[in-house]
């Protein structure tokens, strides 16, 4: 029973010979050309920065320069406020140095009294 | 051997900065520790940078500071270390004494010198001559309960400093300034007095 049922498995999927003609009909049977799968994915974010691109670039560069201005003027702030300590500052020393001029004057000018040596070159 | 003088020369060459200094520029310490002991302190650092910024904010209207901005345009620093203490001898003698030597350097001459031992006060002013000009001022005065260095670094005109005089209360230190002096004016003719008018 069971080598009878073998024998006819194999019988059946022996290799058979394709019946004449059959490639050229399957080949046939195939579409002429086919469709391209491929599809072009562009971003929907693309079509408005077509529309905003100048503006926004036009208010970036206004941007810049209010933040170059705004620097700039800081800048010269922070150095008029330098040069007006520098200027302070020199008074100052001028002061400081005819008040010290002035003692030597006074040293110098100031009958001698004992203790006291002066000299003058 | 070799790469020791390389060595050697590229370290002398790096610390160049360091002791580059402006002739008739002295080398004043900081004295950080004495800002906190003094009552008063008065630090003026400015070099030509500064000095230039600062002529800049100089009126022209005030007599004052016009004088001080002819004055300063010549110059390429002024430093000025000024402490005032509630105690007598409260700052180190030997930083100053140690400045005081520096001036002992060739070109350096002490113009007034003058030491009260009744006050304790000694004030000295040196001037560092190059050639027939003044490069250099310094004024070193001590008292017990003060101290100040003065450097004015540059080409110092004295006449300019004879012309503060009244204005900063420069007095005139009779110092020659290498001029001959202007000769005097004569006298304006007296006119004799007009006649009378007989009544």
């Amino acid at each position: 029973m069971n080598e009878n049922f073998e024998d006819e498995l194999r019988r059946r999927l022996r290799a058979v010979d394709a019946p004449e003609g059959f490639a050229e009909r399957l080949m046939a049977a195939l579409p002429a050309e086919r469709k391209s799968t491929v599809v072009a994915f562009v971003p929907k974010a693309a079509h408005p920065a077509r529309h905003f691109g100048v503006p926004a670039a036009l208010a970036a560069s206004l941007l810049v320069a209010v933040f170059l201005g705004v620097r700039v003027a800081n800048d010269r702030e922070i150095e008029q406020q330098k040069g007006i300590a520098a200027s302070q500052q020199l008074m100052q020393a001028l002061r400081v140095t005819s008040q010290k001029l002035d003692l030597a004057y006074e040293a110098v000018n100031s009958p001698p009294t004992a203790g006291d040596e002066e000299n003058r070159s | 051997m070799n790469a020791r003088v390389v060595l050697t020369l590229v370290a002398l060459l790096s610390a160049g900065p360091a002791w580059a200094q402006s002739k008739g520029q002295l080398r004043i310490p900081e004295f950080s520790a004495l800002s906190e002991k003094a009552s008063e302190t008065v630090t003026v650092t400015l070099d030509a940078n500064l000095l230039g910024m600062a002529a800049r904010f100089l009126s022209n209207e005030d007599p004052e500071q016009a004088k001080a901005k002819k004055l300063v345009s010549s110059l390429t620093g002024i430093y000025v270390r000024h402490y005032t203490f509630d105690t007598d001898y409260a700052y180190p003698k030997g930083d100053i004494d140690g400045v005081r030597r520096q001036l002992n350097a060739p070109g350096w001459s002490r113009i007034v010198g003058a030491v009260s031992k009744k006050e304790n006060t000694t004030v000295d002013v040196f001037v560092l001559i190059d050639g027939e000009k003044a490069q250099g001022l310094a004024i070193i005065a001590s008292e017990p309960r003060e101290f100040t260095i003065v450097n004015i670094v540059g080409n110092i005109d004295l006449e300019q400093l004879h012309d503060l005089e009244g204005n900063f209360g420069v007095p005139d230190l009779e110092i020659d300034t290498g001029k001959k002096p202007a000769p005097a004016k004569p006298p304006a003719p007296v006119k004799p007095p007009a006649p009378a008018k007989p009544n």
